[in-house]
């Protein structure tokens, strides 16, 4: 009897495990599954930080403005805008029959709600952010809203592009702290092409398509964003038919992915683009921000800008790039990325890879070798050129660069303490602390230049935003200008004479842009759009496009 | 002492353990250097303002145990009127309430991220602690029983070059070896599964189960097979064999009837050691296949540097290995009836 | 007095350290691990000439070295960074094995003092730091080194550090117990009694015996602390400026490695690791064995086949003594132990012959094999032992070439055994009225559970013992009762013959009195053959009937009780009895006999007993006496006896 009672609960589990293989055959939806190796923090687009956050804001919802993978806006819930001669004052008329995924209409009441509700609370991270120029924001009938200024802006269609449009009738209790930052919006109801079917943190997002979006209806029937825990899984996933598509991997798996026939590597600009950097600190100890903390330790070499041009004549970016990205990424110039298009000022002649005139410049700016340890000295003799070089210990990348930075710059008579530390930590004696010498970092950016541009500006040094301590006055005027510059070719001309000051000051080294790598198979699903400047698999142009292979 | 004695000594010794991981718990992460509010969102877009709306929101402005820290007369004369609103006994307050403060990460309530993440480890280890455990003492047991032959010794090996294993390699080598050939890649079940039969589910789990279950089971396998085959080595060589031999039983009745009991009792106090070290296991383990349980918490809660969630991890971990420890001396009194003669 | 089956010692090393050493060689896990990790030991040290590479530069490489496969310029394959795997490998041992060592140094050292401090104080320090110890040992690890790394630096020395400040509690707790076993040994007080100060004490005798115990527990923290560094590294929180095999798999695991198809660059480390970590396994677990040596031999290992080798002594058929019916015959039996290729004649051509309701005396020294014959009559001897002559007829059957089955049945419903030091002879977990139940069962396991119960207690009434007793743990008995509660145990199946081993030896002399009174008495009214084992002469005299003498694993004499007292043959009898008092004679010189019974591993090739003889003469040395007949069932083995 015991051996059969045994025998009976084995078949038991044989049976539960098959069947879960067999999987169920009727009226099966189109599901396409994507890998990602992150996870949305939160549903709730006021307190959103992550990068998959936003992805799945950008899918369920809609927004006045919508960014384009080629660099353009394009007008989205809104038919149309009127802007006032004095850009103080922007009319946009809705368009009709737009509704909810839960069946209610979406009115100009639910946009003017919306940009209220991102606008009064400032304990939304980044979305008020984008607000702090508005003056009033009104919803005059049911399709037309008025938007008044402060004072005027030249990137309207930017700061709308992120303002997502959620229904009032939802979070109508929630329009103040603490309810609005602690609401969890699980249900996330939207206007988008796809909606809200299943989250699981740090598992999966399920969404559905909205068949009835007024512009860009999904031709599949399901969408599964999937989390695994590292790069070598997503690969392994996206191999083993997992998965359909991957939105990151590493670039050591190209070439064997690249040799895989059902499998399609796709490469170029990323969508957020992110800079990588090698922080030179150089505040002026006179100015040093101590009221804030700072404690200016900093190399005096570092402050010399002939030290830091040798630097960047003894960097080899392309073997940086070679080593570290195998390939995949471009040198750099400063911190605005060739993925800002026409903001990136191409027109900049990168320092030449040449050791032997990083030497000179050295040699000629006195910074010789006095006692022949190999090691050059300051002019005045007091202190070697050893710089504490830190990375955040949570990069996987930062040590194969610094490894090969010290290398390199030791063909100069320069020596680096290298160290790994705890990003807080790293944090802490970076800004406004300025205790350190080098730190290799990085930043990510938004479409428009001006985060990444306000880096450079001595008004954040006390902020900690600005990690070199660099300050130049003009330079801080050009960034007030173009901050109110409504004229774009204008606003360009400024961006890019700001880059060309700093370029020269050699503020940074940027070792490179790196190339967004994706993959998907080409056995599972056609119309990945692949041919635009920047690349995004997972962008809502691709996903509503994208249909199962005949 | 009699028992009861016994027992309420040891439970308030574990109550006086958890109150000290409590305390412990509390200044562990509070003497982090850096700001988990800056580095949290490295980004120029958070001004000032969100930042001081963040710091108060996770109650990051209020001085930390007394109120003399702050000689900001505002702050102390808060304090005043409340001598208790203090960072650490606002903690100790939540903590009664069953609250263990929101995420940096997320904003939800920690206790709510790591509810059910706290099944899905138990279901994982519980698996293959059960596993381990019957393999590694089966093995144990034979390896004893036929002590100096070759089976001995194969089965020692196996045990130990099992124990020197690392369990994270194993998983990445079981991982991929399993996804090639037809295994899940990680994560409990498939997802879009939820409203799928239950049968179906359950299926779909054991599968996700199998290789994260096999590399547990590989691991801990060959402590419980080294330590039951010498506690069963010493038992077998006591007198009371020899005379339950004399009787006439046979060796398998010795070895059910006579043997077993006493060999197993270590196994119960190592089962309950074990369980501080299975932490670390669970943790490489749901890392290498992205399992969704407590020790994938703490590794996506280092990644970030999300502290109130490692906090809450780390608690509930030191109370589980209190609790087990509890249970497994209480056991032990109870198997053991010369334990009550102390 | 009391022996169990005979334990061979090797000889006395010359010196303490090379006889480690040749026990220590001949264990052969031991050995692998110890050259496998001198192999590693050996490649870190001299890694810079075995390397082909040096994995410290990035010099010359380019992007199209990065994970190539293994070939003839690099063995192993290239990593992420395009560097030399099997350089990197051979670098890698030095920073695992050096963390690996200093952390577990720390560790030892905090461990060995908190234990030792712990254990020879005692008291309140003791409760104090055990309850530390104990505190310590539940808070989970991982968070604690997320702190620690993170307020300092991921370097090396931190690493260390934080290894090492963790992994001591097991190592304290450990080296406590060994601290308060050896405190209360008597050379310890010894040394207290003429004044030592408890420093000296510590050092001089408590460390170096707590010493073996603390190197085994070493080699197992320092595999912890190599596992724990390539964890640590996995998780990002090693030091990224050392290679080690952890962080050779960190960068692996980060970098895309397998989807790359680097299979070599995650199994090259991993294979380091394991190898490191094993070979400490093996090295430890071979000392321990050496340490502690267990005879790795038990009690439920198979027994060796009888066999019939000694050619000339054929089985003799004796005259009965008695009339009543003969139980036990046992002829010419030898038994031998194998070890290590040498053999150990125990007992030698050993006969009697027990008959129904008679009690007969075993006599002799320790060591000459009186209970090794006694374990052979029911095949009980230890796995090294084996019957190499003779038969033990009982029921008519030859029990010497029995099967287990045959065996199992004859066991304690025909022949029981009452142990000597009962004190472990009974399970300490279960009850003592179930032990006796179980042998009812076995044998007659038809008797209904109520009927069952009414016997055990009415054996246990039989030695004296009430019935509430019988669901007590053996704990819980007097070891007077116990040895009792094994009379009663060893009558439950109504044997035919029983045998008692010693079992007064170690009780107080009322109890021994009580236990043989009960003895007799049992005899008497159930019928009962018993042979009852002793060196106490006076206890033979008064209640056996006939008395077999052994020295040396041989028959010196048997006869009736009344012979051997007053008409002793052989020398070893006289001998024997000149060194009992008599209350008789009180003004009897007692004259010992002087000399140690021989080794039973180096026998003298004559009598066993010439060397220590008072009548040997030349023959006596060279050839072994026969065992002569001297009418009457009276044998003794002497040259001296022949005559007559």
């Amino acid at each position: 009897m015991k051996i059969k009672y045994n025998f009976l609960v084995v078949v038991t589990l044989l049976a539960l495990v098959l069947s879960a293989c067999g999987g169920l055959g009727q009226g099966t939806p189109v599901v396409l599954r994507v890998g990602w190796a992150g996870s949305p923090d939160t549903l709730n687009p006021g307190t959103g930080v992550l990068a998959e956050a936003y992805t799945i804001f950008a899918l369920v919802y809609d927004t006045i403005y919508e960014y384009q993978l080629d660099g353009t806006y394009k007008l989205d819930v809104a038919e149309s805008v009127e802007v006032s001669d004095d850009n103080l004052t922007y009319t946009f008329k809705i368009r009709d029959g737009i509704n909810f995924h839960d069946g209610q209409p979406m009115t100009a009441q639910d946009v003017a709600f919306s940009v209220n509700l991102y606008k009064n609370n400032p304990d939304f991270i980044y979305l008020n952010a984008y607000t702090v120029n508005f003056d009033t924001v009104e919803a005059t009938d049911d399709s037309t809203v008025v938007i008044t200024m402060l004072s005027a802006v030249p990137n309207m269609d930017y700061l709308l592009s992120y303002l997502y449009i959620v229904p009032e009738h939802v979070w109508a209790d929630y329009t103040e702290a603490p309810a609005s930052t602690e609401f969890e919006n699980l249900e996330m109801v939207g206007t988008g092409p796809f909606k809200m079917l299943e989250y699981v943190q740090n598992e999966f997002v399920r969404l559905g398509a909205n068949k009835e979006h007024f512009d860009n209806p999904p031709k599949v029937d399901e969408v599964i964003f999937q989390t695994f825990e590292s790069d070598d899984v997503l690969v392994q996933s996206l191999r083993s038919g997992a998965v359909d598509m991957i939105t990151e991997m590493p670039a050591t798996a190209v070439e064997t992915l690249q040799g895989d026939s059902t499998i399609q590597v796709v490469t170029g600009a990323p969508f957020a683009p992110y800079v990588s950097d090698v922080i030179f600190n150089q505040v002026d100890p006179e100015n040093c921000p101590t009221d804030v903390g700072g404690i200016c330790t900093g190399h005096p070499a570092l402050r010399d800008r002939n030290v830091r041009l040798a630097l960047a004549h003894a960097t080899d970016k392309q073997k940086l790039i070679d080593i570290v990205l195998l390939g995949f990424g471009a040198p750099g110039l400063t911190l605005i990325p060739d993925g800002l298009g026409h903001w990136y000022n191409d027109s900049l002649q990168d320092y030449e890879f040449d050791v032997a005139n990083a030497n000179q410049i050295l040699d000629d700016a006195g910074y010789l070798d006095t006692d022949g340890d190999g090691v050059r000295e300051m002019p005045d003799g007091s202190r070697p050129l050893t710089f504490r070089t830190h990375w955040p210990s949570d990069s996987i990348d930062a040590p194969r660069m610094a490894e090969l930075l010290s290398e390199m710059w030791s063909e100069v008579g320069v020596t680096l303490e290298l160290q790994a530390i705890d990003p807080d930590a790293l944090t802490a004696e970076c800004c406004p602390a300025f205790d350190f010498d080098i730190i290799l970092w990085g930043w990510g950016s938004d479409p428009d230049p001006n985060l990444l541009l306000s880096v450079y500006a001595t008004s954040e040094i006390p902020n900690g935003y600005n990690e070199t301590g660099y300050s130049n006055p003009a330079y801080d005027e050009l960034y007030v200008q173009q901050g109110v510059e409504l004229d774009l070719d204008k606003r360009r001309e400024l961006v890019w004479q700001m880059q060309e000051i700093v370029f020269n000051d050699v503020v940074y080294i940027i070792p490179f842009y790196s190339q967004t790598i994706e993959a998907y198979r080409v056995d599972r699903f056609t119309g990945w759009i692949t041919d635009t400047p920047k690349i995004e698999l997972s962008d809502v142009s691709s996903l509503v496009q994208v249909e199962p292979v005949k | 002492m009699s028992r009861y004695r016994f027992l309420w000594k040891k439970i308030g010794w574990a109550i006086f353990t958890v109150l000290f991981v409590v305390v412990l718990n509390f200044f562990l992460f509070r003497v982090l250097p850096g700001d988990p509010v800056r580095s949290g969102t490295r980004d120029p877009r958070l001004k000032k303002d969100a930042q001081e709306a963040l710091r108060i929101r996770f109650g990051l402005d209020k001085p930390v145990i007394n109120c003399f820290e702050t000689l900001n007369p505002i702050k102390v004369g808060d304090c005043a009127i409340n001598p208790f609103e203090t960072q650490f006994f606002i903690y100790l307050r939540n903590l009664t309430q069953g609250e263990l403060g929101f995420s940096f990460h997320t904003n939800r309530p920690v206790a709510e991220v790591l509810g059910a993440r706290l099944w899905n480890t138990l279901l994982l280890i519980g698996a293959g602690q059960i596993l381990s455990i019957v393999i590694g003492m089966i093995f144990g047991i034979l390896a004893a029983w036929k002590a100096r032959t070759s089976i001995d010794y194969g089965a020692l090996i196996t045990g130990l070059v099992a124990w020197s294993l690392p369990t994270f390699w194993l998983g990445i080598i079981l991982l991929f070896w399993g996804s090639n050939n037809g295994f899940p890649i990680g994560g409990k079940a498939t997802p879009g599964t939820s409203s799928y039969p239950f049968f179906y589910q359950v299926g779909d789990i054991l599968r996700h189960m199998i290789l994260p279950t096999l590399t547990y089971t590989i691991v801990y396998m060959g402590e419980y097979l080294l330590v039951m085959r010498s506690s069963l080595l010493d038992v077998l060589a006591e007198d009371y064999i020899l005379t339950a031999k004399a009787k006439g039983l046979t060796t398998f009745q010795i070895l059910k009837d006579h043997a077993l009991k006493n060999a197993m009792l270590p196994i119960v106090t190592i089962i309950a050691i074990n369980l501080g070290f299975t932490v670390a296991g669970a943790i490489q383990i749901e890392s290498v296949f992205s399992w969704p349980g407590l020790g994938g918490a703490v590794y996506e809660a280092l990644e970030r540097r999300d502290y109130p969630v490692l906090q809450g991890v780390f608690l509930l971990i030191a109370i589980s290995v209190v609790l087990a420890n509890l249970i497994a001396d209480l056991t032990y009194s109870f198997l053991d009836p010369r334990v009550q003669a102390e | 007095m009391a022996i169990k089956a005979a334990e061979l010692k090797p000889a006395v090393p010359s010196s303490p350290l090379s006889g480690f050493w040749r026990t220590f060689s001949k264990n052969r896990m031991g050995v692998v691990g110890l050259v496998m990790l001198v192999v590693a030991i050996v490649v870190a040290i001299f890694a810079p000439l075995i390397s082909p590479y040096d994995p410290r530069t990035s010099k010359g490489l380019t992007s199209s070295d990065i994970y190539n496969a293994p070939s003839a310029e690099h063995w192993l394959g290239t990593d992420d960074a395009g560097k030399d795997v099997f350089s990197s490998f051979i670098y890698g041992s030095r920073v695992s094995l050096i963390v690996g060592f200093f952390a577990a140094f720390i560790s030892i050292v905090i461990g060995g003092v908190i234990g030792i401090v712990a254990g020879f104080y005692g008291g309140r320090t003791e409760n104090l730091l055990m309850r530390f110890t104990d505190l310590l040992l539940v808070i989970p690890d991982l968070p604690l080194i997320v702190v620690i790394v993170a307020l300092t630096k991921p370097s090396l020395l931190n690493i260390i550090f934080v290894i090492g400040l963790l992994g001591w509690t097991t190592t304290a707790r450990i080296v406590r117990s060994q601290t308060l076993a050896v405190k209360s040994r008597k050379f310890v007080l010894r040394a207290r009694a003429i004044g030592a100060g408890n420093r000296h004490i510590i050092l001089n005798h408590i460390l170096p015996l707590v010493l073996p115990l603390l190197v085994v527990n070493a080699i197992l923290v320092i595999s912890l602390a190599i596992l724990n560094e390539s964890t640590l590294s996995f998780l990002g929180l090693g030091d990224p400026t050392a290679i080690s095999w952890g962080q050779m798999l960190n960068f692996a695991f980060g970098r895309g490695a397998m989807s790359a198809g680097a299979w070599w660059a995650l199994a090259t480390p991993g294979f380091g690791i394991v190898w490191v970590v094993l070979s400490l396994t093996l090295l430890g677990h071979g000392l321990e064995q050496v340490l502690n040596p267990r005879l790795e031999s038990h009690h439920l290992m198979p027994g060796r086949p009888t066999i019939q080798s000694e050619a000339e002594v054929k089985s003799e058929d004796r005259k009965r003594r008695k009339e009543s019916p003969v139980l036990l015959d046992v002829r010419n039996l030898s038994v031998q132990f194998l070890n290590d290729g040498s053999v150990a004649q125990a007992v030698h051509n050993v006969s009697f012959q027990l008959h129904e309701g008679e009690m007969m005396g075993l006599v002799g020294e320790s060591g000459c094999g009186k209970t090794t014959l006694i374990m052979a009559l029911n095949r009980l001897l230890p796995a090294a032992g084996r019957i190499s002559n003779g038969y033990v007829y009982f029921r008519g059957k030859d029990l010497a070439s029995a099967s287990e089955e045959e065996l199992a049945d004859v066991r304690w419903s025909g022949i029981s055994i009452v142990f000597q030091g009962a004190m472990n002879a009974l399970n300490p977990v279960r009850t003592v009225g179930d032990q006796i139940k179980e042998a009812i069962i076995k044998h007659i396991p038809t008797m209904p559970p109520g009927q069952l119960n009414e016997r055990v207690v009415e054996l246990l009434e039989l030695v004296g013992i009430a019935a509430e007793h019988k669901n007590h743990f053996p704990h819980q008995y007097s070891g007077g009762m116990r040895q009792r509660a094994m009379i009663a145990m060893a009558l439950s199946c109504n044997p035919e013959v029983v045998i008692a081993d010693e079992p007064t030896t170690a009780l107080d002399v009322m109890i021994q009195a009580q236990i043989l009174e009960l003895l007799d008495l049992l005899r008497k009214k159930l019928g009962l053959a018993v042979i009852f084992v002793t060196h106490d002469l006076g206890v033979v005299a008064e209640m056996c009937d006939s008395v077999l003498v052994m020295y040396g694993g041989v028959t010196a004499e048997f006869a009736e009780v009344d012979t051997i007292y007053n008409l002793p043959r052989h020398p070893y009898t006289q001998e024997l009895l000149k060194a009992f008092p008599d209350l008789s004679q009180p003004e009897k010189r007692l004259i010992s006999i002087p000399g140690y019974p021989p080794k039973l591993d180096a026998l003298p090739p004559g009598c066993r007993f010439a060397p220590r003889c008072p009548l040997a003469f030349e023959r006596c040395s060279t050839e072994m006496p026969r065992l002569h007949e001297l009418g009457d069932g009276h044998l003794a083995s002497c040259h001296l006896v022949e005559a007559s």
